[in-house]
């Protein structure tokens, strides 16, 4: 009897993720200015750096094209903005609006919110992803091997769950809304500048390779450009990146959880 | 209209000895009451009292330090779903996805339950048909408050809590969502109200519980709260110059002054003194003006109740 209620109750409840995800999706995109923020600046950086630098050979790469380099580069960038920064600022806003509080009076169940939540960032993740490698093969050369494609996939994964419990789970430490672009933007971008986003991090001292090599942010860069790079041999695993967005994933799993386990309202 | 009974026909709300410390500070301290089916139950009480708190773990937003609470039979701490079915809440304050529409949010929100009452009869409810594809962030205060009563019964709940659900309404608006909240009782549904208005308390509320200082010091209907109905009623009127207060008939009074030119006469039985005076000022053709008979009002006894038990409080400090 009970097992027979808990799959229903089950499928009823996984209607309701997907039920939640469409009214994410619509939220999501007509709030123009998160979108973007969060979508449109990725892909006008693509458009602007890889208009530059177009003729540019990276000498530090081996001389590899400069597109592909940055077009995988701004994949992790817009992955990161998608997920992390996304996730961080309309969470926050949803707990000061009193949202996640409103939701946790209804009987939709928490993990049933959070699982739409994240399964409309992983669409928003998917469309970013396709408009970044297509604009990337057609305008800028860019080549999708299928011999580094499952090394491709797999730092996506791990990355989009990296970026996306960590944006949850920083929430904590954003004391309002109006704080929380400052909070995302002053943890993304100074690692950004040193995780080979923007350009190589080949040259740099090794003080600050060893401190971005801390951070999620270097992992996903690299774990996406050697999946682009042409010298790269074999299927371009790099078992170290992802073991560290592994780690990454763990810790915003974890941030996540607590964050969620706090009820809304006990706080005031 | 499809109406689930309450599995037990107890109360629908019971408390007893509820407690909730934070630290040093007891924003609880020893509450009971209970709620019965369809009644309108109201509490009020200064800011500070307790009232948000006793609510919230009601809610099931806040646990409790000691006491107990049920709740449709349930306890709240508890978090069960069958109670957030059963239950609808409107927060004091509480937003709703900006970008989402009136007519998006109902039938967002109502799909979470699996009782629910349609979109259309809710916005006709509220009268937010106008307002039906247009975005949250778009609304007014008072069109985001009808929408907040909307979402408050979109799982057509046993149990409703209201927090100060007319704030920021027109007297029209209010009075159509005090005859809302009316019709609800009619279907068996009880009302938990908490208001700092007592015209609303005394329009809407079965029952009312005075809370100052985490406790509550008055318990009852609006019209008997704090020995109302017991108080003496006041009469008044302006006696013209050619008559003193002499002239006046005697009448059964406890009390009988004169502020300036106007007479004031405090009585347990104002039906036979009203009826004595003017009798007699018509037998004398004297004119009285502004003539007047009133009841203490709920604000008047709330008014009342809290200022003392503050006093009392302060009394204590000085022993201290």
């Amino acid at each position: 009897m009970s097992a027979v209620a808990t799959s229903s109750t089950l499928r009823r409840d996984l209607g309701l993720v997907a039920w939640q995800v469409r009214y994410e999706q619509r939220a999501y995109w007509r709030n123009r200015i998160r979108a973007v923020f969060t979508f449109v600046f990725p892909l006008m950086f693509l458009v602007i750096f890889a208009s530059i630098n177009h003729s540019t050979r990276l000498s530090s790469l081996g001389g590899i094209p400069y597109d592909d380099f940055f077009v995988p580069g701004i994949l992790a960038y817009g992955l990161i903005a998608t997920t992390y920064v996304n996730m961080a600022i309309s969470t926050s806003l949803l707990r000061d609006m009193g949202v996640l509080k409103r939701m946790q009076g209804t009987p939709l169940p928490r993990w049933a919110y959070i699982a739409a939540r994240i399964a409309s960032t992983v669409v928003i993740v998917l469309a970013m992803t396709v408009i970044t490698l297509g604009l990337g093969v057609v305008a800028y050369g860019v080549h999708i091997r299928a011999s580094t494609l499952p090394a491709l996939i797999a730092t996506l994964i791990v990355g989009t769950a990296a970026f996306t419990t960590l944006g949850i789970g920083i929430t904590r430490f954003i004391p309002n809304s109006d704080a929380a672009p400052v909070v995302v933007n002053l943890t993304v971008l100074p690692l950004t500048f040193i995780s080979s986003i923007w350009f190589p991090a080949a040259g740099m001292p090794k003080l600050l390779r060893d401190v971005a090599n801390v951070f999620p942010i270097r992992p996903l860069a690299d774990g996406l450009e050697r999946a682009f790079n042409p010298y790269t041999h074999g299927a371009g695993f790099s078992g170290s990146d992802l073991r560290t967005l592994a780690i990454w994933a763990a810790v915003g799993i974890f941030l996540m959880l607590r964050f969620l386990r706090q009820p809304q309202g006990e706080t005031g | 209209m499809t109406t689930t009974q309450p599995r037990n026909e107890g109360p629908v709300i019971e408390v007893r000895d509820l407690r909730r410390s934070y630290g040093e500070v007891h924003a609880v301290r020893g509450v009971s009451f209970e709620v019965a089916r369809g009644e309108v139950f109201c509490l009020l009480g200064p800011n500070g009292a307790g009232k948000t708190t006793t609510v919230e773990i009601l809610e099931g937003y806040r646990t409790r330090s000691g006491g107990e609470a049920r709740v449709l039979g349930m306890d709240p701490a508890q978090g069960q779903r069958e109670l957030h079915e059963r239950v609808g809440i409107v927060l004091q304050q509480s937003g709703v996805q900006q970008d989402l529409t009136v007519a998006e949010l109902l039938e967002m929100y109502g799909r979470y339950y699996s009782r629910r009452r349609s979109v259309d009869e809710l916005i006709d409810l509220v009268e937010l048909d106008a307002k039906r594809d247009t975005r949250a962030k778009n609304l007014s205060g008072g069109q985001l408050r009808r929408l907040d009563l909307a979402l408050g019964l979109v799982g057509d709940p046993d149990l409703l809590f209201l927090d100060e659900p007319t704030t920021g309404f027109d007297p029209g608006a209010r009075r159509q969502a005090w005859s809302t909240i009316r019709s609800l009782c009619d279907l068996g549904k009880t009302v938990f109200l908490t208001t700092h208005y007592m015209d609303e308390a005394q329009h809407l509320a079965d029952r009312v519980a005075v809370m100052n200082a985490g406790q509550i010091i008055a318990m009852g209907r609006p019209e008997e709260l704090g020995g109302r109905n017991l108080r003496p009623a006041e009469i008044r009127f302006l006696l013209p110059g050619a008559w003193s207060l002499g002239d006046v008939p005697d009448v059964p009074c406890v009390e009988r002054t004169v502020e300036g030119d106007r007479v004031v006469v405090l009585t347990r039985e104002p039906i036979v003194a009203a009826q004595r005076i003017t009798t007699w000022a018509l037998e004398h053709d004297v004119d009285l003006g502004h003539f007047s008979v009133t009841q203490p009002t709920l604000e008047d006894i709330y008014l009342e109740l809290t200022r003392s038990a503050d006093e009392n409080d302060e009394a204590k400090e000085v022993v201290r």
